[in-house]
């Protein structure tokens, strides 16, 4: 047993924190949840000239080969801005499902230019906001003699706003899922960014989108084997970034009731004000540790699937709930619109919904170690 | 024991019919809007003048503040008429403490009870007859919980007091008629034995409103620059001021109770019998039912505080530490709340609807979690005054104040 960082995860993290320091500082990134500008192009080109996108991807296709660890190490630097953008969804997971779906010749195309952040490529999986699995994928793909047609509206996008193209999970006309590549330019797609107390989330309408027979990934009917597949290597990477969101918080709170002086003494003083920050250390250090014993599963070829989900549930909870608890130390002004916290309560409600919520996650992790009789999976 | 809250008497179903009746006529044109809820920044215009123009109605005929003594512009009813406008009221998705944005309900109480016969006369009816919104500003950058440490200082000068300081989240998103503002009378003075209240009007001169971004909506920064307010305005006396608190927070802490139910629990039913899932409503799945029936048990203990602390308010017995114990219990629920509806309505309980009452939109009661935990005092707050009046770790209990 090793539980510490290697040398050149190390190398990551600091490298990361350095240019959150930089170019993300958390003043700013509150201005950017302030105006709704969470894609930031000028950013997005600097991450990935840092070699930040597709870095579990293969060096043949213009990845970096790292693992899941060394990936995982840098998204939670990231985190702790929470800094925006589609880093994740197509640096990460866009990434992943082109490498587990796509031909050798559309990986050869694909892979390169996500990795070089030139393409977004963002996932629209399910068609409603409530449920998360194959029944929720309701868009409709037909064929005609010589290309296909994508009809059907994904309610609930994240980093939507951002993508060059979509992964779309399709029903074919066999009750199969497929997944298409759409490119965002074709005529019938259009994206209405969301209103609410989230952020990146946008309706995409497929209206009747013409897309050549070549776009599928995989064969019609895989769709949902490949989309598991990849958010399997996925979402511990997620889960990493919300480890590094809940760290940041616990700092900043902790710092808070060292200097917030109430009825002549530092908050930190207060029992309940201990308390609380001793239910966030908790979430905290159970996100933490459960994401990374499945990293390391991942990266050691030791079986995962009920630990990714698991990991999925305990590491969008645990972000929620420091939110809660670290606003229930901040009071008052941890809910002006100007304080940090804020950004994180955003991000923490969004990443709750995104890729499934933690319920969703735990009947998962339940059904990948105790199949139902009769389960179709 | 009676819960019935239709048991009427005769005089009262008379009234009961009387009430229906005005409701009917006065709430015409009330149909198209949807109440925002306080703090609110969705509101519009319009639905801001029918809600004045609503309190000015009820206030006329001294129903707004239905058991305050008439000659102040009360209604001089009885508990059984108070209950009567409330339930009426509440078929309409509304409540008499919250008819528009003031915070009367709780000002009003506290000057009948400090105020002087003069002061009654002049500061009640206007209020009472819902003609001028209050705000109720204490909470100050540095004191925070502790209002007690309050630096703005109002010094007298001759028939005035000059007022000089800064105040934070507080009020609404209208400018205010008045503000019933905590202030030090004596910068010298001991704790607890410096302070006072004024009731200052909100177009004085010196007073400056800047608004602040909350997760619940609009709150202000208030600063007092040489602000020159009638020494008439000093509500209670000079360096009586932390008794004058007392009675105000209690009344803040939940103290005042409630007879109308949250209606969450209805429209979150509607939602999952008509939204479907693969086919199946989700008022079906087990786990949605589990998690219904928690929010309801929950909901229904808090309506059940809320009318215990109602009831003890009107027979004149201040329930000991029913005021804390309904408001610790009934954030922690919403929070609760805010979180089971992200389960039942995945991304759906994070998007605004438009087409429903504001504090049954789950977008709202989502953010309002987290966002309502500190208004008027934090969890902790609360839960330090329930030790006290409990008497925990004391051999004396703390007593409720009485509030009117
Ligand atoms: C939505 C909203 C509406 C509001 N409306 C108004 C209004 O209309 N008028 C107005 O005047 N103010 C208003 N406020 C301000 C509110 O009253 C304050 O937020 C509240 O009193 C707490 O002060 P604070 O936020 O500065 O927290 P702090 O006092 O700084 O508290 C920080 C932390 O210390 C803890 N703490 C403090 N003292 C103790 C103690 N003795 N024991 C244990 N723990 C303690 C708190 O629980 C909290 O965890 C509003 C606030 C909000 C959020």
């Amino acid at each position: 047993m090793d539980l510490r960082l290697t040398k050149t995860q190390n190398m990551f993290k600091r490298a990361a924190a350095d240019f959150l320091k930089a170019e993300a500082p958390s003043h700013t990134i509150t201005e950017w949840f302030g105006s709704k500008a969470a894609f930031l192009p000028d950013l997005y080109r600097k991450a990935a000239a840092l070699g930040w996108l597709g870095m579990v991807i293969p060096e043949r296709y213009g990845g970096a080969s790292t693992s899941f660890t060394d990936c995982a190490v840098v998204f939670e630097e990231l985190g702790h801005g929470p800094l925006p953008g589609p880093l994740f969804s197509s640096g990460v997971l866009g990434a992943l499902l082109v490498l587990e779906g796509a031909s050798e010749e559309q990986k050869k195309t694909l892979l390169p230019a996500v990795c070089s952040g030139k393409s977004i490529v963002i996932a629209a999986v399910a068609d409603g906001g409530v449920d998360w699995g194959p029944e929720s994928v309701e868009t409709r793909l037909t064929r005609t003699t010589d290309h296909l047609v994508l009809d059907g509206t994904k309610r609930f996008v994240y980093d939507a706003e951002a993508a060059t193209a979509f992964i779309c999970a399709a029903r074919t006309e066999s009750g199969e899922i497929a997944l298409v590549l759409v490119n965002r330019e074709s005529p019938g797609v259009s994206i209405m960014p969301k209103a609410g107390f989230m952020v990146s989330v946008a309706e995409v309408r497929f209206d009747k989108v013409r897309v050549p027979v070549s776009s599928l990934l995989g064969g019609a009917g895989a769709g949902w084997q490949i989309l598991d597949r990849a958010l399997e290597k996925a979402l511990p990477i997620l889960c990493a970034y919300q480890v590094g969101a809940c760290q940041e918080i616990f700092d900043f709170t902790a710092e808070y009731t060292r200097t917030r002086v109430v009825f002549g003494q530092p908050i930190g003083r207060f029992q309940r004000v201990q308390d609380h920050c001793v239910e966030i250390s908790i979430h905290l250090d159970a996100a933490r540790w459960v994401t990374y014993e499945t990293l390391w599963k991942l990266d050691s070829g030791v079986p995962a699937t009920a630990g990714v989900h698991e990991a999925k549930a305990v590491a969008s909870e645990a972000y929620y709930q420091v939110c809660n608890f670290s606003h229930m130390v901040h009071a008052g002004p941890g809910t002006d619109y100007g304080h940090p916290l804020m950004a994180h309560s955003v991000m923490a409600h969004t990443l709750y919904q995104y890729l499934g919520t933690p319920l969703q996650h735990k009947r998962r992790m339940m059904d990948a170690l105790y199949p139902r009789a009769g389960s179709r999976e | 024991m009676d819960f019935n809250l239709q048991a009427d008497s005769r005089e009262i179903s008379v009234f009961r019919k009387e009430v229906q009746e005005w409701l009917q006529e006065n709430m015409r044109g009330a149909e198209e809007l949807r109440w925002s809820a306080t703090w609110s920044t969705r509101e519009n215009e319009e639905e801001y003048g029918f809600r004045r123009k609503l309190a000015r109605k009820l206030g006329g005929r001294g129903w707004l503040f239905p058991m305050f003594p008439v000659e102040y512009g009360g209604g001089g009813l009885a508990i059984d008429h108070q209950l009567v406008l409330e339930s009426e009221l509440d078929r309409y998705g509304i409540s008499l403490a919250a008819v528009f944005y003031t915070l009367a309900r709780i000002v009003a109480p506290v000057i009948l009870k400090w105020g002087t016969e003069e002061q009654k006369r002049n500061f009640l009816p206007p209020m009472l007859r819902g003609e001028v919104s209050v705000w109720q500003v204490l909470t100050e950058p540095q004191g925070g919980s502790d209002i007690a440490t309050c630096r703005t200082k109002a010094i007298r000068d001759g028939d005035h007091y000059v007022v000089n300081g800064q105040k934070v989240m507080v009020g609404y998103h209208h400018p205010p008629d008045f503000l019933w503002t905590l202030v030090c009378t004596d910068p010298s003075g001991p704790r607890h034995e410096n302070l006072g209240w004024l009731y200052i009007p909100g177009n004085s001169d010196g007073i400056t409103i800047q608004p602040m971004r909350l997760m619940m909506g609009i709150k202000n920064a208030v600063f007092f620059d040489n602000v020159r307010v009638p020494a008439f305005n000093l509500v209670g006396g000079e360096n009586n001021g932390w008794s004058v608190a007392n009675t105000h927070l209690e009344l803040e802490h939940g103290g005042e109770g409630r007879v109308g139910a949250d209606p969450l629990v209805e429209r979150v039913v509607e939602y999952c019998r008509e939204t479907r899932v693969a086919a199946t409503p989700l008022l079906e799945d087990t786990s949605v039912r589990d998690m219904i029936a928690d929010m309801m048990i929950e909901l229904h203990v808090v309506h059940l505080f809320a009318r215990r602390n109602f009831w003890h308010r009107y027979v004149r017995e201040p329930h000991p530490y029913g005021g804390a114990q309904f408001r610790y219990y009934q954030r922690m629920v919403r929070l609760r709340n805010g979180e089971r509806l992200q389960q039942i309505m995945g991304y759906h309980a994070l998007v605004p609807d438009l087409t429903v009452n504001e504090v049954v939109d789950f977008e709202y009661v989502v953010r309002s979690g987290p966002g309502m935990l500190h208004g008027g005092g934090t969890l902790d707050t609360d839960r330090l005054v329930f030790a006290r009046r409990v008497g925990l770790g004391r051999p004396t209990k703390e007593k409720a104040p009485e509030t009117i």
